[in-house]
């Protein structure tokens, strides 16, 4: 039984981070019809930002394959997340600017091929500046594994789920009942028609850049204590969260939180199983509901009219 | 002719240089170049002219790598049938990865052949009992002439023949019919099925070549090696093979080979520092699609321009006689008088109903008119007819085919062409590569006569030609011929869509809209157009607004509102229905 509560937290966690990158994806499909395929680099840099922060902040060297736990005590854990979060915000700008407005909205969707090279120049820029090593980053809350009915419970994967729903809720309520919600939204609709109305659509869309490599960078620290932080991590958690996307719909940012966690159970449900299955069935999966659902299980089909 | 001796002397003058290097590095530098090369043409088909974004490469660059490591290791095959067995299981590698573009488009499909890649890097990186994993797998039979291995001359040379081979066979096959086919794929499904193209076929054939060259590349890697492991297949092979096609000209016949001499040159200055590679690779990337969208070969080819040295690619047929006859199909002489019977067609969309028991029924040689306030279904109606959209309940009989259920190049294959509310054309091909597209459903060339470029497949393009010069003097549209068709007037796009129908020698033409957004004179002469048209053969249905059109030119008149056939029977008996009145003008007749 405790195994199953266990598997079911772990899930959850890890879900909650599919989940706020999968967000971070919807909002550009939604605004600017267009997807980061840097995405998995903004989660990295988001990872070693952090470690970087946490590093200069308690005055140590700045490269180790091991962050010391004392490191992350207190208030700098939540500031290398904000940092991060900033940071690789700021980056989003910069790749909307360079690798995707001069391609979107015309055909070819180049935008797909412009954004891979910038990831790729991220990438290797990563590399020379930290190092092809994989680096541990301690949690702030300890590594003593907490007993909850009997399950064994990693703290960051606790605060790793409060910190995802939390940013989730907020964003939820920023873009149901502010003005900015509703600028977002009427561009997802119809840019034409917003910016007839005074919306001022290129910031929106920058805007819309921002947040979800924020929430790339946000979910890459979040997630570090327990994968711990590689320049080669963030494939794969890109691929799992686009996954989820696809499972929720694309342009239904609820649906993609939902697909976050069902991917994040059913990944963990699969790992209790046969670990090294986890990546095949969850792929498979995505196939699947992709062959009976293209629009995904919370998403509306696209009417082509002819 | 010209193009197949110059090929053949470049890559013998290549071959004949190769012969003088005994510096190893540059033998094994021209050999990886062959390689790439082998890896871009296919990518071109695949990316350049059916315009599917694949990002998984590297997956299939290792079926054919690991295909013939376990053939010649755990099985004894031979190397050579190794190598052509490699080819195979690339192939069905490549129809698997081309499964899912059934189903989803654009940038979803782009993230499923990523992920693609990625699974097949992590099977073989994790799977070390099968594959060996990063210990890879070793004594991996190199080819060999009479039990001696190939030297690496010799490795070089055949690396030539194969490219040459490719380049040869890649180029027969997309200047005619399949090229067409896989350019309309790039521009606009909805019409590449309507004009006959096999959508989904010509999506996986794509697929398949480029898995095949990929594959092919794989296999001579490892077997020129002798070892493969899983460092080879990795996210960054994928990202080379694409840039060697976007760097070097994508949908150019000439970009693989500028893509991949340049690549590897580049690659090989800077291999001493692996991030910086992968930096100049990302960079170039950009760089390709940010300031020379059509490559190297479109720099090129604009150099030539200026200086003078190209020629203009003036093809077809001289105008001079006046053909105004159109080619046509005739029509079975065992149908009386009716063409196609659509019995109670239904339709809903929600809540909205655009057919509710439509039935109709189009006799051959005669214009039918289908009018209706917007929102009629009338578009609807038509889409259902063509097979775009399935009707809920109903059936459609085409000279006494069901084709209810039929597939919309399968109906275009029976003589039903149709034109677009919207336009619909092929924007960056031809006035003449669209009329051309038409004619696809005609041609009786396959794919093993286009490849190989028999008499066949150079028969059916030159009789084609031939009839598309009919088709667009008939039309007046013979001095646009060569233009882009999206840079023509809109009135005179309309008239290349319908010569594009016209192509398809169809039996039934189905208009929709056909002189919305013309003026007054242009509606006429297209009414002088429809006429000669019908007095060709042809039967027409057409969905018009301009009623003086309508009444003028129609023998038959059919009135749908909100779904619901209301009215139909000539131009005069219509005018004078009550019901139509009161569709039209929104009140009862007695009323007003």
């Amino acid at each position: 039984m405790d195994v199953y509560i266990q598997t079911l937290l772990s899930g959850l966690a890890v879900g909650g981070v599919y989940a706020l990158i999968a967000l971070g994806f919807s909002i550009t499909f939604t605004t600017t019809k267009t997807l980061n395929f840097a995405q998995g680099e903004f989660i990295a840099f988001g990872a070693f930002i952090g470690v970087t922060m946490l590093l200069l902040l308690s005055g140590l060297a700045s490269t180790t394959t091991a962050v010391p736990s004392e490191a992350a005590s207190a208030w700098r854990y939540p500031a290398a997340v904000f940092v991060a979060g900033a940071v690789a915000g700021l980056m989003g700008i910069l790749i909307f600017l360079l690798a995707v407005r001069p391609f979107a909205g015309k055909g070819g969707m180049n935008w797909v091929m412009s954004t891979l090279g910038f990831g790729v120049m991220l990438q290797s820029i990563g590399l020379a500046v930290w190092g092809p090593a994989p680096v541990m980053v301690p949690s702030p809350l300890g590594d003593d594994v907490l007993r909850i009915a009997g399950a064994g419970v990693r703290p960051q994967e606790l605060l790793v789920l409060a910190c995802a729903i939390l940013i989730m809720v907020a964003l939820d309520l920023v873009m149901r009942r502010s003005r900015i919600g509703k600028a977002m939204m009427a561009v997802a609709h119809s840019p034409q028609t917003a910016s007839l109305m005074g919306i001022n659509v290129s910031l929106v869309m920058i805007g819309a850049f921002a947040l979800s490599s924020g929430l790339a960078g946000v979910a890459g620290v979040l997630i570090a204590p327990i994968a711990s932080a590689s320049l080669f991590m963030g494939m794969g958690f890109a691929l799992k969260a686009f996954s989820a996307a696809i499972i929720g719909g694309l342009n239904n940012p609820r649906g993609c939180i939902y697909g976050g966690f069902i991917l994040g159970v059913l990944e963990s449900a699969v790992g209790l199983w046969q670990a090294q299955w986890r990546e095949i069935v969850v792929f498979g999966l995505i196939i699947l509901v992709l062959a009976f659902r293209p629009a995904g299980l919370f998403g509306q089909a696209a009417v082509d009219k002819v | 002719m010209r193009h197949l001796i110059g090929s053949v002397v470049f890559a013998a003058v290549i071959a004949a240089v190769a012969l003088f290097i005994d510096n190893e590095f540059y033998l094994r530098t021209l050999f990886m170049i062959c390689v790439y090369f082998l890896c871009a043409a296919g990518m071109n088909v695949l990316l350049g002219f059916a315009g599917q974004k694949s990002l998984g490469q590297a997956g299939l660059f290792a079926a054919g790598a690991y295909a013939v490591a376990m053939l010649t290791t755990r099985f004894e095959v031979g190397p050579w049938l190794s190598l052509l067995l490699a080819c195979g299981v690339s192939a069905v590698f490549g129809i698997l990865i081309a499964m899912p573009s059934l189903r989803v488009k654009g940038p979803s499909l782009a993230m499923v052949t990523l992920a693609f890649g990625i699974v097949i890097e992590k099977v073989v990186t994790e799977g070390s009992e099968v594959f060996g994993g990063a210990m890879g797998i070793y004594a991996i039979q190199p080819l060999n002439i009479g039990g001696v291995p190939f030297t690496m001359l010799q490795w070089v040379w055949f690396g030539l023949g194969l490219c040459l081979a490719a380049h040869l066979l890649l180029r027969n096959l997309l200047q005619g019919r399949f090229g067409r086919a896989f350019l309309s794929l790039q521009a606009d499904e909805v019409a590449a099925g309507a004009v006959g193209v096999a959508v989904y076929r010509y999506k996986v054939l794509a697929f398949v070549i480029a898995a095949v060259t990929c594959g092919l590349a794989g296999a001579l890697v490892a077997q020129q090696n002798q070892y493969i492991n899983s460092d080879f297949i990795n996210f960054h092979l994928s990202i080379f093979i694409l840039l060697l096609v976007l760097f070097g000209g994508s949908g150019s016949l000439y970009g693989p080979l500028l893509g991949s001499v340049t690549l590897v040159i580049i690659g090989a200055l800077v291999a001493r520092w692996t991030w910086i590679e992968h930096f100049v690779n990302g960079a170039l990337l950009l760089f390709a699609l940010y300031a020379m969208p059509k490559g190297l070969a479109g720099v090129f080819g604009s150099l030539f321009r200026r200086f003078g040295l190209g020629h203009s690619p003036g093809r077809g047929a001289e105008p001079g006689r006046a053909a105004s006859k159109l080619p046509s199909r005739s029509v079975p002489q065992t149908v009386a008088g009716s063409l196609l019977t659509a019995d109670s067609l239904n339709k809903a969309f929600g809540g909205v109903v655009p057919a509710k028991d439509v039935s109709v029924n189009l006799t051959v040689g005669h214009i039918h008119a289908l009018i209706g306030p917007n929102g009629a279904g009338k578009s609807t109606f038509i889409n259902m007819l063509t097979g775009i959209i399935r009707p809920d309940r109903g059936k459609v009989t085409f000279l006494g085919h069901d084709i209810t259920q039929q597939t919309v190049h399968g109906i275009c294959g029976h003589g039903v062409a149709r034109t677009f509310q919207n336009l619909r054309l092929f924007k960056d091909l031809s006035v003449r590569e669209n009329v051309l597209l038409g004619q696809h459903s005609r041609m009786q060339n396959g794919f093993v006569s286009s490849l190989l470029g028999l008499p066949k497949a150079l028969r059916e393009e030159a009789k084609a030609l031939q009839k598309v010069n009919n088709i667009l003097q008939f039309t007046g549209l013979l001095q646009y011929a060569d233009a882009p068709a999206g840079s023509l007037a809109y009135g005179l796009q309309r008239r290349v869509e319908l010569a594009r129908a016209l192509a398809s020698e169809p039996l039934l033409l189905l208009l929709d809209e056909p002189a919305a957004g013309l003026n007054p004179q242009e509606t006429a002469e297209l009414g002088q157009l429809l006429v000669r048209i019908r007095n060709e053969g042809m039967t027409i249905l057409l969905i018009e607004h301009h009623m003086d059109l309508v009444m003028t030119i129609s023998d038959h008149v059919i009135v749908l509102d909100y779904g619901q056939k209301i009215a139909e029977g000539t131009p005069s008996k219509v005018q004078a229905d009550p019901r139509v009145m009161e569709a039209y003008l929104g009140t009862s007749v007695e009323a007003a």
